[in-house]
């Protein structure tokens, strides 16, 4: 009995046993299988539930003006987003109405998928604070960067937009947006058993903010160079305009404005075609103001001086079955006559005997043709026909700015050929780019010639001359005014569609700035003399003060007189009766009076009657007959 | 009384208890220090942050416009004329 018992006892202990170490050979089996077999499975699942991985957005570079003020900046603003699945269908009334939602409008960005989806993004950060007050399941606050232009419209075409995911769609924006553009960073967080993160967290990759570009605009120049567009296109009913001012010495463009504007900050309400940088993007055909290039590609040739004359054919002139004409017929006009008369005649005839080649190197070098390197996207190069396809209508057409398209940008560069005494600076836009040694200073014209030029342009700005009303009370200009027919889509010339323009700089003894003026379709008159030399003036008198450039106070007032001499008047004359043109000129340059000349030929009339009783500076009016 | 239960094997749990102790403690330190850090790193944030706007509007106040037309409008200014204006 005994025995059996023991035998019984034993063998329970020994099933036991076995079990335990069946159950030991199991759990060891397990054990194996967990920490070998699937350890790299369960170690990513554990690493998955104790750790979480944040994306930080970095923010956008900002952009600052040359005085450092800010153009561009972003700040981080809130953005409502939920988990789609988590949000509990009877409360999306309330979360419509705290957001400023139709509820359908709610119902349907909820129903687009499960997962995450964005509700509102980058709202007031009240509309944020009401919507999370109310605590709904699945609803998120996110933070994104929303980029402010704080100048909105009068730098929205140069500065361009940011969309809502922080990418550069325009302008500037567009044009440096890998450098403006942060770089996001990647931080690890543990968490604890409820899934709050532990603040001991470790960045994978930290993020980098975009570089801050600073600009060589200037805030308070491109304001006035804005309002006095606006302005100067509204008196005129005209389409649109475009304004640059550069800085000629360093080739720094201190505005560049078109009308009409939009606000950046709410692009969506323009259309696409209103984004565009007109100053840069689009072309016309400059007309008259490229005569100066001609007369200095003349006299560049050695065969033309500034005192010789041309005969205008009295406002018609043939060019092989093409007629030109002059809007004010003219007989013989010297160089200076033909910028201040505006003659086409007379630079067609410059041309026609300079010949193509040089006209073409001249254009060339000051800048028409080729992108000018500012880095702004779309530039245009221009419309300039290659050489072999010159023949004599388009050399002559070409002298007097027909049948060649420019840009803005590009003429603000090549006046300021002329205005640095023949070399050329490319136009920069990026204050960084000033300093660099690489700047392409290239000489067009010799400094005699771009002088000879200057000289006239002034002349062509006196009371005399079309570009009168861009002159600012105190200060000498040298400009050119221009109006040119726009062409049509047919190859044409559109009827009664004209650009005016005015192009000049200030003041004349030491230009600070280069000023273009375009008027797209002004719709009182059609002149640039009328039409864009009153915005250049406005421009000038608010900037040039404002740069510190005083005006000149004394006898010259509101005029402006030709300096030439200091030494004693080698004119010993009362009379000037019989004397050619260039006689008249060379004289009055001599003494420093200002001359207003009607007709051609030889003096038959003057006044006042005695020219040695003269003063530098007082006026003498010749009359001439053939 | 005091020897009969002060035995030398006592010290070894004894010395494991007060280094745990400390490892909690230097934990709890560690953490505390963590929370701290990430606060002033917050801070530092919203005060970039905040230097941000308050740079924005401050370029939106002194925008050359809104200054011409509060002159203008409110102060019944008008923008001199070149000859007005003296450099000194």
């Amino acid at each position: 009995m005994i025995d059996k018992q023991q035998i019984f006892i034993r063998r329970r202990i020994e099933a036991v046993a076995g079990l335990l170490v069946l159950g030991l050979l199991l759990l060891a089996v397990r054990a194996v299988d967990l920490q070998w077999v699937q350890s790299d499975r369960l170690t990513t699942m554990a690493e998955k539930q104790r750790y979480r991985e944040y994306t930080a957005l970095a923010p956008r570079g900002s952009i600052y003006d040359s005085k450092g003020r800010t153009l561009a900046e972003s700040v981080e603003i809130p953005s409502i987003a939920a988990m789609a699945d988590e949000v509990p269908a009877e409360r999306m009334g309330e979360l419509a109405s705290a957001l400023g939602l139709s509820k359908q409008q709610v119902q349907r960005k909820l129903g687009k998928r499960k997962g995450f989806v964005w509700l509102a993004r980058q709202v007031p950060p009240s509309v944020a604070a009401r919507v999370m007050a109310l605590n709904i399941p699945g609803v998120r606050h996110e933070k994104e960067w929303r980029r402010y232009q704080p100048l909105g419209p009068e730098t929205g075409h140069l500065l361009g937009f940011v969309g809502i995911d922080g990418k550069g769609l325009e302008g500037v924006e567009r044009a440096w947006n890998a450098s403006l553009t942060g770089e996001s960073g990647l931080r690890q967080v543990r968490r604890d058993a409820r899934g709050h993160s532990l603040p001991d967290g470790s960045w994978l990759r930290e993020p980098v903010p975009g570089q801050s570009i600073n600009l060589t605009i200037d805030a308070t120049i491109q304001s006035i160079a804005y309002a006095a567009l606006a302005e100067g296109v509204r008196n005129q009913d005209a389409k649109g305009g475009s304004v640059v001012v550069m800085r000629p010495k360093d080739g720094a463009i201190l505005a560049m404005a078109n009308w009409p504007g939009y606000n950046p900050n709410n692009f969506r309400h323009a259309k696409p075609g209103q984004w565009r940088n007109r100053a840069v993007t689009d072309v016309f055909e400059p007309g008259s103001v490229l005569k100066p290039f001609s007369v200095a590609a003349a006299i560049a040739s050695g065969k033309w001086q500034a005192d010789s004359i041309v005969y205008c054919e009295q406002g018609a002139m043939k060019v092989a079955d093409y007629t030109i004409k002059d809007d004010h017929p003219e007989g013989w006009l010297d160089l200076t006559g033909i910028i201040v008369k505006s003659s086409n005649i007379g630079a067609a005839k410059l041309a026609l005997d300079v010949g193509a080649a040089p006209l073409y190197a001249m254009l060339d070098r000051a800048g028409f043709g080729r992108r000018s390197d500012t880095g702004l996207g779309g530039e245009s190069p221009g419309i300039v026909l290659p050489l072999d396809r010159w023949g004599p209508v388009e050399t002559a057409n070409i002298a007097f700015g027909q049948g060649i398209a420019v840009t803005p940008l590009q003429l603000a560069a090549a006046f300021s050929v002329l205005a640095n005494e023949g070399m050329y600076v490319t136009p920069k836009l990026f204050a960084d780019q000033e300093n660099k040694p690489e700047i392409a200073r290239d000489r067009v014209m010799s400094k005699a010639v771009a002088r000879q030029v200057k000289s006239m342009l002034e002349y062509a700005t006196s009371e005399d001359g079309t570009g009168s009303k861009a002159v600012p009370v105190g200060y000498r200009v040298a400009g050119k005014t221009g109006t040119a027919q726009k062409a049509n889509n047919k190859g044409g010339y559109s009827k009664g569609k004209y650009n005016a323009v005015f192009a000049g700089f200030a003041p004349v003894e030491n230009p600070e700035l280069v000023i273009i003026v375009v008027v797209d379709e002004p719709q009182k008159s059609i002149y640039g003399g009328q039409v864009a030399a009153p915005v250049f003036r406005h421009v000038a008198e608010s900037a040039l003060p404002y740069l510190g450039v005083a005006a000149q106070r004394g006898p010259q007032t509101d005029w402006q007189t030709m300096e030439v001499v200091a030494e004693s008047p080698a004119f010993e004359h009362e009379s000037l009766y019989g004397m050619s043109m260039r006689e008249v000129r060379r004289m009055a340059a001599l003494r420093g009076l200002r001359l207003h000349v009607h007709g051609s030929g030889w003096v038959s009339r003057q006044k006042p009657a005695n020219v040695l009783a003269l003063n530098q500076g007082d006026a003498v009016e010749v009359w001439l007959n053939e | 009384m005091m020897a009969t239960w002060l035995r030398p094997w006592l010290a070894v749990p004894v010395a494991i208890g007060i280094l745990a102790a400390g490892q909690i403690w230097m934990s709890h330190l560690r953490y505390e220090l963590s929370l701290e850090n990430q606060r002033v790193n917050n801070d530092q944030q919203e005060t970039l942050q905040l230097i941000s706007t308050l740079r924005l509007e401050l370029a939106n106040l002194t925008r050359p416009e809104r200054l011409r037309k509060t002159a203008q409008e409110k102060l019944g200014m008008a923008p001199p004329k070149p000859m007005q204006v003296v450099h000194l």
